[in-house]
């Protein structure tokens, strides 16, 4: 039941640039252990995202998925095949990147606005012009007023904003998501969803998230990777052509419905 | 959750208790039912306190110096050795057994072999004082730095950080809490460690006048001996915790988020 693809397709070439190779997977094979003990959590992951492409990692628990998320970000080092770049082969954590976690990692003795500067401080930017991008992020996301603060004095939603902020405070090209939301509520999760949109799409990023939200992944990315357990590969590379921006309303539309109909099924029998 | 407010009950619960003991000490004496070469009543304890307070002055000055170079020695010296535990194994493996064998020696137990040979100076009850401190401080210390969850390490590293700014940034602000809790800990073990070097040898300190009073049967002036090293150990510990207010008041014991369990 898709609505005719032209019309669709049509909106996204609009906005697109010339598309650009931005991160390569090649022949990516991760094991763990040896002998009878040994698991192999990845086989032959080719995976091509360009560049300001938002790209979901779908799959249920142990299926990978962040285990392909570290390798891509440079923090594990794959037993096969290898990661590029830019061109640029990854041998080492990749700093041209901001990363959140399903924790949000704020630390306790720096107040939200020095929890968002601590990307500045590990990296020796401009402190000034870092203090005054960082306010401007924080009140981005709806947290001005809130910058002297500190994590504890904040809501579950409110300190994963805070970290999502020091995360693009280095405007770097990429940004990586692990289940940023998977500890958040229902209600406060679409909230997020819609605010990640927006900050992406003003950003021009490359995005990747790890979720197992199906509803998330197809709300969020131009594509869906999905990924199956044991040992994980790539089950399915799917292209969202949703319009941009995406509404909540959307997520009842027959197409969406369809989307998540299509990867439902795919999980089910994996 | 409110932070937790400094308040004037404490010590004003603390003087009321001890105006109560005093009373009832001062009573019982004037009653005959203590024996004053058992126990002095709090009047002759204080017109000895007075009227020694020259002498004493010089003791206390010596014993506070035992006290402080042993203790920050045995700081500095835990912290970084608690570092090199740490980030090389090599340390971790063939230094720290050592180390413990060294601890489950009783320290006091030293004593006599420091005199031996270091003489009846200064500065063998620097070095039991800096023994006693130090096991506790190393303890907290590596906890403390190893309590890094691995995906904060993650982070660091997608910033850059090399090993010495994950330690400036994480490891050292995440282990404050634990090195303050381990250093009031450490203050009273270091008052012990110059008493104990004092009983040992030597002419002067807090831990020489016990000594000679204790040999003198003069209880009076053991007990002036007391209040001093007291007031000398709680003055250590106050500035302490005064010190760890300011370090990290940001930390989750000074909330107070046990308001609701305490009766």
């Amino acid at each position: 039941m898709m609505k005719p693809l032209a019309e669709l397709t049509a909106v996204a070439a609009a906005d697109s640039q010339p598309v650009q190779t931005h991160i390569q997977v090649k022949s990516v094979g991760q094991r763990f252990g040896i002998g009878n003990t040994m698991v192999t959590a990845l086989e032959d992951i080719d995976l091509t995202i360009n560049r300001g492409e938002f790209v979901s990692l779908l799959g249920p628990s142990g299926c990978g998925k962040s285990t392909l998320f570290m390798i891509i970000a440079g923090l594990l080092a794959p037993t096969l095949g290898y990661v590029e770049i830019a061109g640029k082969r990854v041998t080492r954590p990749v700093t041209d990147m901001g990363i959140a976690f399903q924790q949000d990692l704020l630390v306790d003795w720096r107040t939200v606005l020095g929890n968002v500067m601590l990307q500045a401080e590990v990296r020796k930017l401009d402190l000034e012009k870092s203090r005054t991008r960082a306010l401007g992020l924080i009140a981005q996301v709806g947290l001005a007023g809130f910058e002297d603060k500190r994590p504890w004095q904040l809501s579950g939603g409110m300190r994963q904003r805070v970290a999502i902020c020091r995360a693009l405070l280095h405007e770097s090209d990429i940004l990586m998501m692990d289940e940023p939301f998977g500890a958040l509520d229902a209600l406060t999760r679409d909230q997020m969803n819609l605010d990640l949109q927006d900050i992406w799409s003003r950003s021009g990023k490359t995005a990747i998230l790890v979720t197992h939200s199906i509803a998330e992944a197809i709300f969020l990315s131009d594509r869906i990777v999905l990924m199956s357990p044991r040992p994980g590969r790539i089950a399915l590379d799917l292209r969202i052509e949703l319009p941009r921006p995406r509404t909540v309303d959307m997520k009842d539309t027959p197409d969406f419905i369809q989307y998540q109909k299509q990867l439902r099924a795919l999980i089910g029998t994996h | 959750m409110q932070p937790r407010e400094f308040s004037l009950q404490a010590p004003l619960m603390f003087l009321i208790t001890l105006g109560i003991l005093l009373a009832v000490w001062q009573i019982s004496s004037n009653m005959g039912w203590l024996p004053a070469y058992i126990v002095p009543s709090p009047l002759v304890v204080l017109a000895k306190l007075h009227e020694t307070f020259g002498t004493m002055v010089g003791h206390a000055l010596i014993t506070v110096l035992e006290i402080l170079l042993g203790f920050i020695l045995a700081t500095a010296g835990a912290i970084i050795f608690a570092v090199f535990v740490v980030f090389f194994r090599f340390v971790d493996r063939v230094a720290y057994p050592w180390l413990l064998v060294l601890q489950v020696i009783p320290k006091v137990a030293l004593g006599p072999l420091l005199v031996l040979w270091l003489g009846f100076g200064f500065f063998p009850k620097v070095l039991l004082a800096f023994l006693l401190a130090f096991f506790p401080i190393m303890i907290a210390t590596i906890i403390g730095l190893r309590s890094l969850d691995g995906n904060s390490i993650n982070l660091m590293r997608s910033m850059g950080a090399g090993r010495w700014a994950i330690f400036r940034y994480m490891q050292l602000p995440a282990s404050l809490p634990q090195i303050f809790g381990s250093l009031k800990v450490a203050i009273t073990l270091a008052v012990v460690g110059a008493l104990v070097g004092e009983f040992v040898g030597g002419n002067q300190g807090l831990g020489y006048v016990l000594v000679v009073a204790n040999g003198n049967l003069d209880t009076a002036l053991l007990f002036v001996s007391l209040v001093w090293i007291s007031v000398i150990a709680l003055a250590f510990y106050g500035l302490i915790a005064y010190v760890e207010r300011l370090c990290v008041s940001w930390h989750v014991s000074f909330r107070d988020s046990l308001a609701a369990l305490r009766a």
